[in-house]
């Protein structure tokens, strides 16, 4: 059993001296720094001129400023801003509707007085185990589910984890009291009343933790897109995944006109462009990090330590 | 009195019924996506050919038929395999150490700053690659490796030497994979353990300082034996994946450049492409299938291992 104390913050005492904490910090700053080169160097790439990065090539400090990948990217039409929306789509789709599911079953697990609590838990506990693997999961969804080219086949396979279901459920375990169920109970209002009303405006920050993580996996995804999106669907494409085929067509494309001869194709999306794509994939994440620090900590720490 | 508990029972039933109701539609979604596709490791255990037209059931279990442990057999005596499967544990040793050793140390030197909002700077800057897709660090890469554009290209030109081309130069893949493994999760695993920290008694460390110990041999003595059971909850998670691996930072970080693949192909690379793009359903399945069972038995076994040691430490 821990011993937690909020309240009472014990003063805390470092193993550090001023020097040693001052090395310390140096120390940190250049492995932050380190860490951080490589997001700033795409960020840095995507606001340079086009002939400052193909004379110079990708730099930290760029010789010269513009915003001319953007500009393109936005006026391109075709490919990039219905790409953007599907990521929006499927991310905030997938997130809802999964939270929608799993919240209601969690609840259920963490009531004493559901007769197939046990069962239940084994049940999805097995998946953790034994997998059908990449093939059989890949023939079900195209050929049993037909998901094959759909927005569906984005968002259903990854909408619920054990993990997220059993991280909500030990959440209304310890946090929403038995007596405040028991009292609802008596005000005759039923399960699901209950679960709505009561348990789960308490229980907000533990669903905000699972929606952000869902967020981020969603926003991240494109295995799903390799597997099940054909290339002549390119409209159901997230940016995700079109951020992997612009690489595939630029270098298909290149190796072709290498066998020709050494020309330039124009229409070919620009080196600072590609960058000024992954920029618009990165930016959300490093917009919404911040905020949801506090979410991030609990949901990553929630698997691993034992309690 | 009795007329009372009827009621009280049926109510119960009711609401039973009720919570029964709100599962439903995760266990319709595990049905569907978890157990329904568990029938295809039969697809390890089969020659699978299809007839057009017919359902997969059909085509699975009427028109293909058992090959008992052929596909396994081929696996084994295919020449690539070795190396697929040597690449796999290769990685996964490194990344298992290297997951557990860096992070640990710096959990260590980072619970002491005394600045609070360093520490969190500093969790929050290596935490986020973790959050960022496969994707879009295969480009954080490719801005320092493009071999036209790349800043590492740039400094070596400044220093005049030659560019390399990074893409179709495999010696230098295993570092570059690694670095980028570690980097993308260190902060993931660096949060856990400073989290784990934090929950010891600090009247340890006081009692230590007392006693005059260094700070060296506060972590050896305090730190390190208390963090144990978290140490011992990853390793046995990862030992269970000890087959697997990202499949992102294998075939997008380097680009699924074909001249690197000597060096870049792991099993979940070699399960992806047995199946996308030779459609050779029964091989690809007999490897997944390896995957897991040996996975599952490693998870059983390290576990075991870890609760002869320290009863403690293991996970169930």
């Amino acid at each position: 059993m821990k011993t937690r104390n909020h309240s009472v913050e014990a003063p805390r005492i470092s193993a550090f001296n001023k020097r040693a904490n001052a090395l310390a910090i140096a120390f940190f700053s250049v492995v932050i720094l380190l860490a951080f080169l490589p997001v700033l160097l795409v960020i840095m790439s995507s606001v340079s001129s086009e002939e400052s990065v193909s004379l110079y090539g990708y730099r930290f400090f760029p010789r010269e400023f513009s915003l001319e990948a953007f500009r393109v990217m936005s006026r391109s039409g075709s490919t990039l801003p219905g790409a953007f929306l599907n990521s929006v789509l499927i991310t905030l789709g997938g997130t809802a509707l999964g939270l929608a599911i799993m919240c209601p079953c969690a609840y259920a697990l963490s009531r004493k007085e559901f007769g197939h609590r046990k069962g239940l838990m084994l049940f999805l506990m097995i998946p953790m185990l034994f997998s059908g693997g990449l093939v059989a999961t890949y023939m079900v969804n195209t050929q049993v589910l037909r998901l094959r080219n759909t927005y569906l086949a984005l968002i259903l396979p990854g909408m619920c984890t054990t993990w997220y279901i059993m991280l909500l459920r030990n959440y209304f375990v310890t946090t929403v009291p038995d007596a405040l169920i028991e009292s609802a109970r008596l005000d005759g209002s039923q399960p699901f009343q209950t679960f709505l009303r009561v348990a789960l405006p308490i229980c907000t920050p533990v669903v905000m933790t699972v929606a952000i993580f869902q967020l981020f996996a969603y926003w991240n995804s494109w295995y799903p897109a390799l597997l099940y999106i054909d290339t002549n669907h390119t409209e159901l494409y997230p940016l995700q995944y079109v951020l992997v085929n612009i690489e595939r067509t630029i270098q298909a494309m290149n190796r072709d006109a290498a066998y020709v001869s050494g020309t330039n194709s124009y229409d070919l999306p620009s080196i600072t462009l590609r960058m000024a794509m992954v920029v618009v994939a990165l930016l959300p994440i490093m917009i919404l990090f911040p905020f949801f620090q506090r979410f991030l900590k609990t949901g990553l720490t929630v698997g691993a330590v034992k309690g | 009195m009795t007329r009372k508990s009827n009621t009280l029972a049926r109510s119960l039933a009711g609401e039973n019924r009720q919570l029964s109701l709100m599962t439903v539609p995760v266990v319709v979604w595990y049905v569907l996506f978890c157990y329904l596709p568990l029938f295809g490791i039969a697809f390890a255990f089969k020659d699978f050919t299809p007839k057009p037209g017919q359902s997969l059931l059909k085509n699975l279990f009427v028109n293909s038929r058992w090959s008992g442990l052929e596909n396994f057999s081929f696996l084994f005596r295919n020449p690539q395999s070795g190396a697929i499967l040597l690449n796999t544990l290769f990685y996964n040793v490194i990344f298992l150490v290297a997951g557990i050793v860096i992070p640990v140390f710096l959990a260590i030197l980072l619970t002491e700053v005394h600045q609070k909002r360093f520490r969190g700077l500093v969790q929050m800057t290596l935490v986020l690659p973790y959050f960022l897709s496969w994707v879009i660090v295969s480009y954080c890469v490719y801005g320092f490796l493009a071999s036209d554009h790349g800043q590492i290209n740039a400094v070596l030109n400044a220093l005049g030497l030659a560019s390399v081309q990074w893409y179709q130069s495999p010696q230098y893949w295993r570092a570059i994979l690694i670095l980028t493994g570690i980097w993308k999760s260190c902060g993931y695993s660096l949060i856990i353990y400073m989290c784990a920290i934090t929950a010891i008694d600090r009247t340890l460390y006081e009692g230590a300082v007392l006693d005059g110990a260094t700070f060296w041999q506060q972590a050896r003595y305090i730190t390190l034996p208390l963090l144990r059971p978290t140490i011992a909850t990853i390793f046995i998670l990862s030992i269970g994946s000890l087959l697997s691996s990202d499949f992102g930072l294998f075939y997008q970080v380097p680009m699924d450049s074909g001249a690197l693949q000597e060096v870049t192909q792991t099993l979940d690379v070699y399960v992806y492409k047995a199946l996308m793009q030779q459609a050779n359903f029964s091989y690809s399945s007999a490897a997944a299938f390896l995957q897991s069972a040996v996975g599952c038995a490693l998870l059983f076994l390290s576990n075991a291992l870890i609760r002869r040691v320290d009863r403690d430490s293991a996970l169930m």
